[in-house]
């Protein structure tokens, strides 16, 4: 897994590098060091140590066995629901505002890795997202997502 | 006399009723975020940034640096009671605190840890009341060419602490480097890697960013390795009952590793980049070759925890140093602190003591009365933080998330500042699976645009040519330095992996 995660770290490297040469000029019209300079070189030791990399692990992939097996101590599926969930979360504030929003985040994610305790669970879930909203809102006049979708609260 | 005047002036800043209520809401706040498990400084810092927007400058950034320093004494606890360092810098206090813990004496190691630590954290301060204007006063001097040096030392040197493969340290770098140039380009007016948003024209905002790194990257790897399927409580080795308080032998013994440690440690901290881990390391590894009884450490030895816990403090003290007289943070942590006075219009630099003594002063002065603070609430808030670290994780998960969403967007009231901070959480846990380093990003994205407009000005100056770089003395004895480091640090890593094989065996 690794090896995907490098070959995404070299494509963007290559884009960043080849935005870098396409656009922006290495010296200014001036003749002084241009808005190019530092990119350029920072893209091609990107592109540079990152082929190299993916070329060593590409080596050690073929030298293993099972290389794209998580280790059997590993929750990678509980690392997926809770970045799923994330996005979600961000939907959600943007379509429904902070205090909902998070209530529905808090007893959906409760609801799925926390079910023991369901009454402990929803005071928490409605309680803290009040409390971050009075702190943020109220007491340090910080501005909270409002959500497109007009609610009576 | 004129550092005891300056102090005295910086004491009545920080004793101001508003400021120091920050210092002690900092303080606990900070200890509180060290003991969660994953969290350290850098997170704290970030995620509480945006809570500092409503007070004043100079209280806000006392709160921010007793966040910093606290989080250091938070990261202990865990240490010692459930085996799992809170950062970094406290892997060293495993070592010999966990096994103090399984013998029956949690009490004596936490209180002894807070000693160590508040000893360290006091003496680093001390250390940094005489030294930073010295430092200030050499570092008038420096111009473009040693900024430049200075801004690569740092992360040459972090690159080289993270050990394993430091390739992908190189790349983690470059990458906060290309981060660094989104937004318009201040000496040509050209925008760069903006598509069009208008968002991003300042640049990528750095607080997302982190928080994304330290908050969202570290909660997503707490997942995938299983934190959240822990049952409460598990592995806890304080009950409460046992004997508490250390014993006169302990602290007899330990009186003179409280000093080793403390100015091995400031040492250490003050090296951009190596930071508190290391400081910590080599100060165990000393502490070991110097005791009468070598062989008891890794069982349960109190030197082997007192040693580690002053240096990490005295470290995070010491990487005040280049932070306050230079401007150039030496880890994420003091990035982030760097980035927080910024945005509240306080450069640090040389001349930062001179134009802004009530500041640079009230900070240090803070320092001192916050390391006091932290030891009182070290050892009588023990219940406290032990109840915090029963807290289920699959309880506080959740929380943190909605913490650092609606935290980044308090910042700017920006959706696409929320999408980054969840961009570079994944892309943090990412980082964080495959070795990659999020503290080099973190580190490069503050130093980057310090670096390319240093460099930048250099070549202007010496007309394209790097000889600049070896003809001015001042560069050329930061050149020598960095090489030095770059010998003795792998060096002094690889003795602190020999001192820790026996007790990984």
């Amino acid at each position: 897994m690794r090896l995907i995660f490098m070959i995404a770290v070299l494509a963007a490297g290559l884009l960043y590098t080849f935005y870098a040469f396409n656009t922006l000029n290495f010296l200014s019209a001036s003749g002084r060091l241009g808005p190019g300079f530092f990119p350029q070189i920072l893209g091609l030791g990107i592109v540079s140590m990152t082929l190299i990399s993916v070329i060593t692990e590409a080596r050690r992939m073929r030298a293993t066995t099972n290389y794209f097996a998580a280790p059997a101590d590993a929750f990678p599926g509980s690392a997926l629901l809770i970045i799923c969930m994330s996005v979600l979360y961000l939907i959600g504030l943007r379509l429904f505002g902070a205090i909902p929003g998070s209530i529905v985040f808090l007893l959906a994610m409760f609801w799925m890795i926390s079910r023991g305790k369901p009454i402990l669970n929803t005071v928490i879930a409605v309680m803290a997202p009040v409390l971050i909203y009075l702190l943020f809102r109220q007491l340090l006049s910080a501005s909270m997502p409002e959500g497109l979708i007009p609610l009576p609260f | 006399m004129e550092i005891f005047s300056d102090l005295m002036m910086g004491m009545s800043v920080a004793l101001h009723p508003a400021n120091l209520l920050y210092l002690l809401v900092g303080a606990f706040v900070g200890m509180t975020i060290g003991v969660i498990p994953g969290f350290g400084p850098a997170a704290g810092i970030a995620l509480l940034l945006p809570v500092t927007f409503g007070m004043d400058p100079v209280g806000a950034v006392m709160m921010l640096s007793a966040i910093y320093y606290g989080a250091m004494y938070g990261g202990s606890i865990t240490a010692i009671l459930i085996n799992t360092p809170g950062d970094a810098g406290s892997v060293a206090s495993t070592l010999d605190g966990f096994p103090l813990a399984q013998q029956g004496r949690a009490g004596p190691a936490l209180v002894m840890q807070a000693v160590a630590s508040f000893t360290g954290g006091t003496v680093g301060v001390i250390l940094i009341t005489l030294l930073a204007p010295l430092f200030s006063q050499v570092a008038r001097n420096f111009g473009p060419p040693e900024y430049f040096l200075l801004a690569i030392m740092g992360m040459l040197t972090l690159i080289v602490m993270i050990g394993g493969n430091w390739r992908l340290g190189v790349i983690s770098a470059l990458i906060g480097f290309a981060l660094g140039t989104v937004g318009v380009d201040l000496e040509s007016g050209r925008s760069r890697y903006t598509f069009g948003s208008a968002e991003l024209i300042g640049g990528i905002n750095f607080i997302p960013v982190a928080i994304g790194l330290f908050g969202l990257g570290e909660l997503f790897f707490a997942f995938y390795s299983g934190s959240h399927k822990k049952r409460d409580g598990e592995m806890l080795t304080y009950d409460g009952k046992s004997n508490f308080w250390p014993n006169a032998r302990d602290f007899i013994e330990t009186r003179f590793t409280l000093v080793r440690g403390s100015i091995i440690g400031f040492v250490v901290g003050v090296i951009p980049g190596a930071g508190a881990a290391i400081a910590a390391l080599i100060a165990y590894s000393v502490e070991r070759s110097v005791s009468p009884r070598p062989e008891n450490f890794g069982k349960g030895e109190m030197a082997g925890l007192v040693a580690p816990e002053a240096a990490n403090n005295a470290a995070s003290s010491g990487a005040m140093i280049p932070l306050l007289t230079l401007g150039i943070p030496g880890s994420a942590s003091t990035a982030i602190l760097l980035a927080a006075f910024l945005m509240w219009g306080l450069r640090p630099g040389p001349l930062l003591m001179e134009q802004n003594p009530e500041f640079a002063w009230g900070l240090i002065a803070s320092m001192y009365l916050g390391n006091m603070a932290l030891l009182l609430i070290s050892i009588f808030a023990i219940p406290v933080f032990v109840l915090i670290l029963k807290v289920p994780y699959r309880i506080l998960a959740p929380l943190v998330v909605v913490v650092c969403t609606l935290g980044t967007f308090s910042v700017n009231s920006s959706y696409m500042e929320m999408y980054i901070m969840l961009g570079a959480g994944v892309i943090g846990f990412f980082m964080r699976l495959y070795g990659f380093s999020p503290a080099a990003v973190v580190l490069a994205l503050v130093l980057g645009p310090l670096a390319e407009e240093s460099l930048r000005q250099t070549l202007t100056i010496s007309r394209g040519s790097f000889g600049i770089f070896i003809t001015r003395p001042a560069s050329l004895s930061i050149i020598v330095v960095t090489i030095a480091l770059l010998v003795l640090l792998p060096l002094i890593q690889l003795y602190g992996q020999r001192v820790r094989k026996p007790k990984a065996s």
